[in-house]
């Protein structure tokens, strides 16, 4: 047994023969052994995870983001509704930009040239353990582009551009029902932005490559570039001209009116185009963010369903004409105004003793159409709405459509039959009024409404053009023509709907006045106001239907709508330039016959 | 090993060649970014080696025994320390990543350990070969040269270079322990300055999160970044290696790619057998250097040969070991090949000055040798004195 002193000892005499320098050297040299037995493992040892490790960091892929297409509105020379700006993201990495030195240098220039203050750029940058963060988006190219030059020459680290397109719309708050807009996520999300987002959007490149350990591309070791196709373009039916006349005519309404709410729309009856959809209150589409009021986004022509009161009664006569019940002719005793049905009152606006079929649309009498209604009976009168596009969609390309109620046959009551035929018990959109009115303008065919007249590439190649579409024929061209000499009337001396009239042409329409339903009845006091028709009666273009909710103190359909329809028509046909089809007063071919 | 010097002058030519064909593929990407040109690093680098050689040559021709002059140690020594404080006066100092490395002269960066490297050997070989037999004294052996050393070394740590610090602590031991000093003496030195230093790693969050992730690579993944890139480096390159210039590493994956972890883009474009290889020149260059300390003409050129062969290749095994994850990660470059003047300059002066002892070789004989070598001398003269005294022989 070795004492340590002695095992010390043994090595003492043991290397003390050994020269120091050789020991040095025996020692270097096994390190030098063993880092050369590592090199080798490193080399060729199991390394297949680190090999994939280090192509999967090298490997680069970015997608290129496509231009959104353009919205245009379908007048001769096209006017942009809705385009797509480039523009610069500002986006900041918060944790290289606290740490660095000069990061009060970068606040003050980022809050000068994205006019911020300091405050909002500091809390913008507030995560200071984070890696991104925006500062601002959506900043147009000469800022940032001047930005970038200062972030540049002060050697600045940790602010960075990103490509970013942003959707403007040169119009701010024209037709914003119908164009929509597109949330922050690029994603349209109301009107056509929304149900033709695909198309819009077109379809993302990419690039496939290698990168640098900054993260940045090699350009020389590129392997797929796919360029970006970008989004078609829409072009709609609707005419700037005619949806500016249209949302004029709204806004002076309302102004004048003190209403709610007023909507219309102008529809080119032979076609089915669209050619204005208008809504109010509306917003602007480049500040839709800033929007509190989400009633103001509501496109009402086709949202809001409102009992439409005497403007369905066109609906009522023609389909008795069409089953042959009753000729223009035929008299109906209208009960001085009161009728007393099945346990409940129905009254006249004016009391009238007995009138033809003809005046009692003229005169919009409630007792006259209820008792047609009556000769038809529930299933004939319900079968017809349906035919009318009543209680369905109509199939517009723009979202939120509504069905408007008509009650099912099974849950009408005696009194359903009277009350639906003078548009009561019934709600409607102003959309399928304006179906409706379009259909008797057009020898009775039934058209379905749109607003995209056509898509094409950006490049200018067709994708889509529209047609006409028949949804059905509810009425045959005799009726239809009967019909519009009847709703003609409407507008002469004696009728309802004198104030739409306008000068040179001859117009059909049919005015109404609902009373708002309110829980347990009808208001007293809150009133739908609407106006439909079409011009010229004889040889029909367009479709107008005016509706203004709550008006006050006047709140007729005949004195609150119908001067707006006229506002509308007469802007429209001069600027269709349609002909007129009767002398105007006081022009040199005024000698026409007296009628 | 007869003709050491050429054998040295050979090694160090084809380290160079291979050096600077490696620094034109590891710099290319890095130069053309900062510069605009792809050989920045190579031009630069070229301007030092032409000053190296000149070092080279200057230090290979004179007698070395001068460097013997005590007053030219002190001047040395003085020099020396003024330069390694200069680095944190303001203006002339530079200040990379926290470190006080460099002196600032016009357009060139200087670094003044590089030339305390040389100083420390020249000194501690002046001393050991100065108190010879008394090297066992526990003051003439270890107290005075410790404290020299120690002093020189803590300007570098404060700097901080804690690699260099690592360096010249390992070679100046080396110095000491061929100069006699009881081996006894050098481990409990040795033990107390390695447990001053991990104190000092403790103190210092950043060396330690370097020591840290060295040995719990898995958990700290961003601070091991360097050493993983530098391992997967050689895995790419496997036994032949992707081509020259075809590295992928260097595009910014591998930091330092031209500079302290140029060995792996080297293992990376030419795979196990350039890293083998160069290793293998190391290794020679060892022997070689060794191999003139071992037939110096005196005790001093001994020492001093033993000294810059141990500068060089202990360095070149540092900076390998830590481009294989074998040790921590330390800013040390690897002689001849990473971009650096100061390193460049300092090693080629001592390739000269161990040209210039083994070209006295041939020239020794015994007169010389008897005038010059106090210690043979004296033991020759008084063998009764000499008990104790571990001399090598030459």
């Amino acid at each position: 047994m070795n004492k340590p002193g002695n095992l010390i000892g043994w090595l003492r005499k043991k290397l003390n023969g050994i020269s120091r320098l050789w020991i040095v050297e025996c020692l270097l040299l096994l390190a030098f052994g063993a880092v050369g037995a590592r090199l080798v493992y490193l080399h060729a040892g199991p390394n297949e995870v680190r090999i994939q490790k280090a192509q999967d960091a090298s490997e680069f892929t970015k997608s290129l983001v496509p231009f959104r297409g353009r919205i245009l509105d379908g007048s001769r020379n096209p006017n942009i509704l809705a385009i797509s700006l480039g523009v610069h993201d500002i986006c900041a990495n918060p944790q290289m930009l606290t740490a660095a030195t000069n990061t009060e240098l970068a606040v003050s220039i980022l809050s000068a040239y994205l006019k911020m203050s300091k405050e909002d750029v500091r809390y913008k940058l507030r995560f200071s353990d984070k890696k991104f963060a925006y500062v601002k988006r959506f900043v147009t190219r000469d800022i940032s582009e001047r930005l970038w030059t200062q972030i540049t020459n002060n050697h600045i680290k940790g602010i960075y551009l990103e490509e970013a397109t942003l959707r403007s719309y040169p119009q701010n708050n024209q037709a914003c029902h119908v164009v929509g807009f597109v949330n922050n996520a690029g994603v349209g999300s109301l009107g056509v932005e929304m149900t033709l987002n695909s198309s819009l959007t077109g379809t993302a490149g990419v690039v496939k490559g290698m990168r640098d350990g900054k993260k940045h591309e090699i350009y020389t070791r590129r392997t797929e570039e796919i360029q970006p196709i970008q989004g078609d373009d829409v072009i709609l039916t609707l005419d700037q001209q005619i949806q500016y006349f249209t949302e004029k005519a709204l806004d002076d309404a309302m102004a004048q009116h003190s209403a709610r709410a007023a909507w219309a729309v102008v529809q080119r009856c032979r076609t089915g185009e669209i050619l204005a959809m208008a809504s109010r209150p509306a917003f602007n589409l480049n500040e839709y963010g800033a929007e509190t009021d989400m009633s103001r986004m509501t496109n009402r022509v086709l949202s809001v369903v409102y009992e439409p009161g005497s403007t369905l009664k066109p609906v009522t006569l023609a389909l008795a004409f069409t089953e042959g019940l009753v000729t223009p002719e035929t008299m109906f005793d209208c009960e001085n105004g009161s009728w007393f049905y099945m346990g409940r009152i129905l009254r006249d606006y004016h009391p009238y003793s007995r009138l033809s079929v003809a005046d009692i649309i003229k005169k919009s009498s409630n007792i006259g159409t209820a008792k047609i209604a009556l000769m038809m009976g529930d299933e004939k009168l319900h079968k017809g709405l349906r035919a009318f596009g009543f209680g369905r969609k109509q199939g517009v390309e723009l979202p939120y459509e509504e069905y408007g109620i008509l009650p099912r046959l099974e849950k009408w009551s005696g009194l359903s039959c009277s009350r639906i035929a003078i548009g009561q018990g019934i709600a409607v959109t102003a959309l399928q009024m304006a179906g409706m009115m379009s259909a008797i303008a057009n020898d009775g065919f039934l058209l379905k409404p749109y607003v995209v007249k056509s898509i094409a590439s950006s490049d200018g190649k067709p994708r889509f053009t529209a047609e006409p579409v028949v949804l059905g024929r509810p009425i045959d061209s005799k009726v239809a023509a009967l019909m519009r000499y009847l709703l003609a009337r409407v507008t002469e001396e004696g009728g309802t709907g004198t104030r739409a009239r306008v000068e040179g042409f001859k117009v059909a329409g049919k005015t109404g006045t609902a009373q708002k339903p309110v829980p347990g009845g009808y208001s007293e006091t809150a009133y739908m106001a609407s106006f439909a028709g079409f011009l010229p009666a004889d040889k029909p273009e367009i479709t107008i239907v005016v509706v203004v909710e709550e008006p006050q103190p006047y709140h007729t359909g005949g004195v609150v709508a119908a001067p707006v329809f006229a506002q509308i028509a007469e802007q429209t046909v001069r600027y269709l330039n349609l002909e007129p089809t009767e002398p105007v007063e006081g022009a040199p071919g005024a000698a026409a016959p007296a009628p | 090993m007869r003709n050491a010097g050429k054998a040295l002058v050979i090694i160090v030519l084809l380290l160079l060649g291979i050096g600077f064909l490696l620094l034109a593929s590891a710099s290319s990407v890095k130069g053309m970014d900062e510069a605009g040109d792809i050989f920045f690093y190579v031009k630069k680098q070229l301007f030092w080696l032409f000053l190296g050689v000149l070092g080279a040559i200057g230090a290979a021709l004179f007698d070395y025994h001068w460097l013997h002059k005590v007053k030219l140690n002190l001047f040395l020594i003085a020099c020396t320390a003024i330069l390694l404080m200069l680095v944190f006066a303001p203006h002339i100092g530079k200040c990379i990543k926290g470190s006080h490395r460099w002196i600032q002269v016009g357009p060139l960066s200087i670094q003044p350990s590089e030339f305390a490297k040389l100083t420390i050997v020249i000194m501690l070989s002046t001393w050991m070969t100065l108190k010879g037999r008394f090297a066992t004294n526990i003051k003439q052996g270890l107290a005075v040269p410790l404290f020299a050393l120690a002093a020189m070394l803590g300007l570098i740590f404060l700097e901080p270079d804690y690699g260099t610090t690592f360096l010249l602590a390992g070679v100046g031991a080396g110095i000491m322990f061929l100069g006699g000093t009881r081996t006894s003496h050098l481990v409990a030195s040795g033990t107390l300055g390695l447990m001053l230093f991990v104190l000092a790693v403790m103190h210092n969050p950043v060396r330690l999160m370097r020591f840290l992730s060295f040995v719990f690579r898995d958990a700290y993944p961003d601070a091991a970044y360097q050493l993983t890139q530098s391992e997967t480096s050689f895995a790419l390159g496997g036994v032949w290696g992707v081509g020259y210039m075809k590295s992928m590493q260097k595009l910014y994956f591998l930091p330092e790619a031209h500079n302290d972890f140029i060995f792996a883009i080297l293992g990376e474009e030419r795979g196990l057998i350039a890293t083998l290889g160069v290793l293998f020149l190391f290794v020679l260059l060892m022997l070689f250097g060794f191999s003139i300390s071992r037939r110096a003409p005196d005790r001093f050129g001994s020492l001093l040969a033993f000294g810059m062969t141990m500068l060089l290749s202990l360095e070149a095994f540092i900076n390998i070991g830590v481009v294989t994850g074998c040790l921590p990660t330390k800013g040390l470059a690897l002689p001849f090949m990473s971009a650096g003047g100061s390193s460049m300059v300092s090693s080629m002066v001592a390739v000269g000055v161990l040209l210039n002892v083994a070209r006295h070789i041939e020239t020794a004989d015994e007169h010389m040798r008897s005038i010059k070598d106090k210690d043979v001398y004296a033991l020759e003269k008084a063998p009764e004195v000499s008990r104790g005294v571990r001399f090598q022989k030459t």
